[in-house]
């Protein structure tokens, strides 16, 4: 499943420090950095990389409470998982390679159990073996309501998931479903078909803690390493600065580069002072990037000027998809034919110009954007064209009963600055020529997941966006279309509260399925099947451009999250 | 003065008891939930209403503040999971957010607000005082105008424009000086300086206007008065009788508004935190109220509080010290 972007907005760390929330990816997979030495993945070691994060509500560091996007930028240099994302550019870096294990797991044959074997060697930064308990330890432990904040896919998964609470308090009982039966080797078994299992396990609850060094709620402060860096100083919302973890050895991690000597990030900087510093590039911030800060539209336009600056810009998309929800619960949405007039008259040309341009958003017709390569598909079947089709939108509103038009609220985030006002208004301005009048219904971000998604609040149309957790289609699709996916009491994502049980059953049929590319295929007819319906109306994926210092070597924006792979970036 | 002293304690601990309550109701009138944004987005109702137990938010909301109060004075111990740490007093809780107790939070960053304050204030009073003096001197002249229209501008510029003005000049165009980055005065005294004195430019800048027109119009209203008149007659220096009676008749007025106005750096300055990336008070207030971490936000609100009323209290007692007319 998926997790939409706005979660990386509130998971502190995610923000700043995993960088896995929205914008970029590598769109265009090349490497930036203005230094003219070739750089050299065997020569590369050395140096201190400076990081310039704006990472406002930083929770720090526990694997089990960090909301990531496979393993994320500064949780990967600490932390390894079971599996990890392809540190490659271009789309091979959506590819999952086995990180901890050997490979990437040994599926049962309707893919229920799944088997990993460590491999050998594993230590701790302290020196001591990484075994299969700390594995299983670390996936138990984000159980804990201590730590809440994770994804939710392992209660979902796991047989016995849903009602287990951590392994802390009087009952201290560990989790059945995981078995260890040597310290080598960890099983897991699910209560349903998985075929993206390894992906989900590329994220930071799957990485080995240590029972003995849990402090449980102040781990987050000072977790044992397994990566190839180690915290050596960490002042909440100040810095962050990482050493090399003397244990780590590229023998055993073929994906981390880890080439700086140190790290040195500095958190709660304005992202003004961020890409200013970056563009001027003075003294050490020519070694500097960024996890959490792009580029806005004036200063894409300012840098964009500038030949020596444009040198060092990475462009990319973040699979990541804005739209319309429509609750089917509610008229006049439980009509096709109005969910249909709004998607004729939706102008993507108005919306893109309230995102800042061009270069920073990209119309899209289909629910799962184009960034998502193999689980897209193209389809239109409402089209729009550029700037709205009024006419046909009024034509369908007049067939549906509704010849005067509709008054319908929208509820958006303030806070988002994607899905925020300038969005909203675009809309509004709109759907005025085709005679449906929006209400705009501003929500905050404290209150807009509690009001949107729970189903007795929900309103009758919201401006949201849903983000990809790795690049597959099952967490694309699942928790907007899957009926059983529908939560009452909150945290649910299936807006139009959709349950079409040959759907269900559909979806559970890819889920078998463990070979990826055909997978993908399967999803993106069904995205295709499920776009007829009217569902959604899909509107834009973003777009986004990242500065890097002028020292900076082999940075280039992963596909997998559309955000810098610090794990291979060079300043020597 | 001690019944002064103590008249004010009483006030404070009653203004800081009326605090917290009512940040505590505002809290609770306001949207959001704590425990939606600790447990995420995809947080089912059965894990929110164990993060809300974990929390202490399933409690009522008297309940809640009683606790409140009584970990304040007594101390509490909380459950990190695996065991349990006692906060001792004044302990202002544990924060829903970042999972760290509030009052260590507040320690660690209350230093950053102590030397934004106290070198933007000497620096603020230099230029005021100075400047306020030199266009007092000669009133009307070209020197007051120009003087009053610099010190003008500068006033009405917002602190956050002084700041990136002053960060694309000293830093991008002049390189004389690194973009800041906090370091504690018990690290480096030199570099605390050097990191710290665009922040403290950017508030004197801006602050100083009002110390301008606070000095100068207390000067001239001293220099016009009947003993000033009669010092000149029986031929003191000029300068004796600026720098010993006109100034003297501004200070009071000027000591008062500074206390008050380091009071409120103190208690943060979130626009200069922001722009220099300095982790202070104001900052970490404006990013728990956005995410309803109601013990950072209440523990704030007390230490602002706290800090207001003791600047208030100095300000009076400088008052006094300087103006004999004055008795507490």
């Amino acid at each position: 499943m998926l997790r939409p972007a706005r979660i990386a907005l509130f998971t502190a760390a995610s923000v700043a420090l995993t960088g896995s929330l929205a914008a970029c990816g590598a769109g265009s997979g090349s490497s930036a950095g203005g230094s003219s030495d070739a750089f050299s993945a065997a020569n590369c070691q050395g140096g201190t990389l400076r990081v310039l994060d704006s990472a406002k509500n930083s929770k720090g560091f526990d694997p089990a409470v960090l909301y990531t996007s496979g393993g994320g930028a500064i949780p990967r240099l600490l932390f390894r998982t079971l599996t990890t994302r392809q540190s490659v550019p271009g789309v091979d870096g959506t590819k999952v390679v086995p990180d901890l294990a050997t490979d990437t797991g040994k599926p049962s044959e309707n893919a229920t159990v799944w088997t990993y074997h460590l491999k050998a060697g594993l230590k701790f930064a302290d020196g001591t073996p990484i075994t299969s308990a700390d594995v299983k330890y670390g996936v138990e432990r984000s159980f804990s309501p201590q730590l809440a904040g994770g994804p939710p896919y392992l209660r979902d998964w796991l047989v016995g998931g849903a009602d287990y609470q951590g392994p802390y308090g009087s009952g201290n009982t560990d989790l059945a479903s995981i078995a260890t039966p040597d310290a080598s080797t960890i099983v897991f078994h699910l209560r349903k078909s998985e075929g993206d299992f390894p992906y989900l396990a590329a994220e930071t609850q799957f990485a080995p803690v240590p029972k003995a060094k849990d402090t449980g709620k102040e781990y987050n402060a000072d977790p044992v390493s397994s990566g190839p860096y180690t915290i050596a100083g960490f002042t909440k919302g100040r810095e962050l600065d990482l050493v090399r973890n003397p244990y780590w050895s590229r023998s055993t991690d073929q994906q981390r580069l880890a080439c700086p000597d140190r790290i040195d990030v500095s958190l709660g900087l304005s992202p003004a002072v961020i890409n200013q510093r970056l563009s001027s590039s003075v003294g050490q911030d020519a070694n500097a990037i960024t996890t959490d800060t792009s580029l806005d539209a004036p200063t894409l336009a300012r840098v964009s000027a500038d030949p020596a600056l444009k040198k060092r810009v990475v462009t990319g998309k973040f699979p990541q998809i804005y739209y319309l929800a429509f609750n089917l619960k509610k008229a006049p949405f439980d009509n096709q034919l109005v969910r249909e007039a709004l998607s004729y008259a939706v102008d993507r040309t108005a919306l893109v110009n309230a995102e800042g341009g061009t270069q920073l958003a990209v119309p899209s017709t289909t629910f799962t954007p184009e960034s998502l390569t193999a689980a897209h598909q193209d389809y239109d079947d409402f089209p729009a064209g550029a700037t709205g089709n009024p006419e046909k939108a009024k034509q369908l509103l007049a067939q549906a009963g509704h010849p005067n038009g509709i008054t319908v609220p929208l509820a958006y985030d303030t806070d988002d600055t994607s899905t925020g006002a300038p969005a909203a208004t675009a809309l509004q301005q709109a759907f005025a020529k085709a005679g449906i009048t929006l209400q705009l219904q501003p929500l905050s971000d404290a209150d807009f997941s509690g009001t949107v998604n729970t189903p007795a609040t929900q309103p009758a149309l919201t401006l949201t966006s849903w983000g990809a957790d790795w690049p597959s289609g099952g967490p694309f699709l699942t928790p907007i279309f899957d009926g059983r996916q529908i939560v009452t009491g909150g945290g649910n994502f299936n807006l139009a509260q959709y349950n079409d049980p040959a759907v269900n059953a559909q979806i559970d049929k890819i889920n078998q399925i463990t070979d990826y590319a055909a997978a993908q295929k399967q999803w993106a007819a069904l995205d295709a099947q499920l776009g007829k319906l009217a569902l959604t109306v899909p509107l834009y994926e973003e777009a986004t451009s990242v500065l890097t210092g002028s020292h900076v070597k082999n940075a280039y924006l992963d596909q997998w999250r559309g955000w810098y792979d610090i794990a291979t970036v060079s300043v020597k | 003065m001690i019944r002064f002293l103590l008249r004010r304690l009483l006030g404070a601990a009653a203004v800081l008891l009326a605090l917290a309550a009512l940040t505590y109701l505002l809290f609770y009138a306001m949207p959001g939930d704590p425990a939606q944004l600790a447990c995420g987005k995809s947080c089912t109702s059965d894990q929110l209403a164990q993060v809300r137990h974990a929390l202490g938010t399933d409690q009522p909301l008297a309940r809640q503040f009683w606790t409140f109060l009584t970990t304040l004075v007594l101390g509490h111990g909380f459950s990190t999971g695996p065991s349990t740490v006692w906060c001792s007093a004044p302990c202002l809780g544990y924060s829903y957010q970042s999972n760290e107790p509030v009052t260590q939070m507040l320690v660690e960053r209350l230093p950053v607000d102590v030397s934004l304050a106290l070198g933007s204030a000497a620096l603020w009073l230099l230029i005021g005082v100075g400047t306020g003096l030199f266009a007092a001197l000669r009133p009307g002249r070209w020197r007051d105008r120009v003087t009053n229209t610099v010190v003008l501008t500068l006033g009405s510029t917002p602190v956050f424009v002084m700041a990136l003005l002053l960060l694309m000049g000293a830093c991008v165009w002049l390189q004389v000086l690194p973009f800041p980055n906090y370091v504690p005065l018990t690290d480096d005294p030199a570099q605390w300086a050097q990191n710290l004195l665009l922040p403290w430019l950017a508030i004197a800048l801006v602050s100083a206007a009002g110390y301008t027109r606070l000095t100068r119009a207390g000067v001239l209203e001293t220099l016009n008065q009947d003993h000033i008149r009669t010092l000149r007659a029986y031929g003191y220096p000029e300068r004796r009788i600026v720098l010993r009676h006109a100034v003297r008749g501004a200070l009071p007025t000027v000591v008062t508004v500074a206390a008050m106005d380091i009071g409120m750096v103190l208690a943060g300055a979130v626009f200069t935190e922001t722009m220099f990336g300095l982790p202070g008070l104001g900052k970490l207030a404006v990013e728990s109220a956005s995410t309803v971490d109601l013990p950072v936000v209440c523990g704030i609100t007390l230490l602002a509080g706290a800090l207001i009323v003791v600047a208030n209290t100095a300000a009076d007692l400088l008052h006094a010290a300087l103006d004999p007319r004055v008795r507490i």
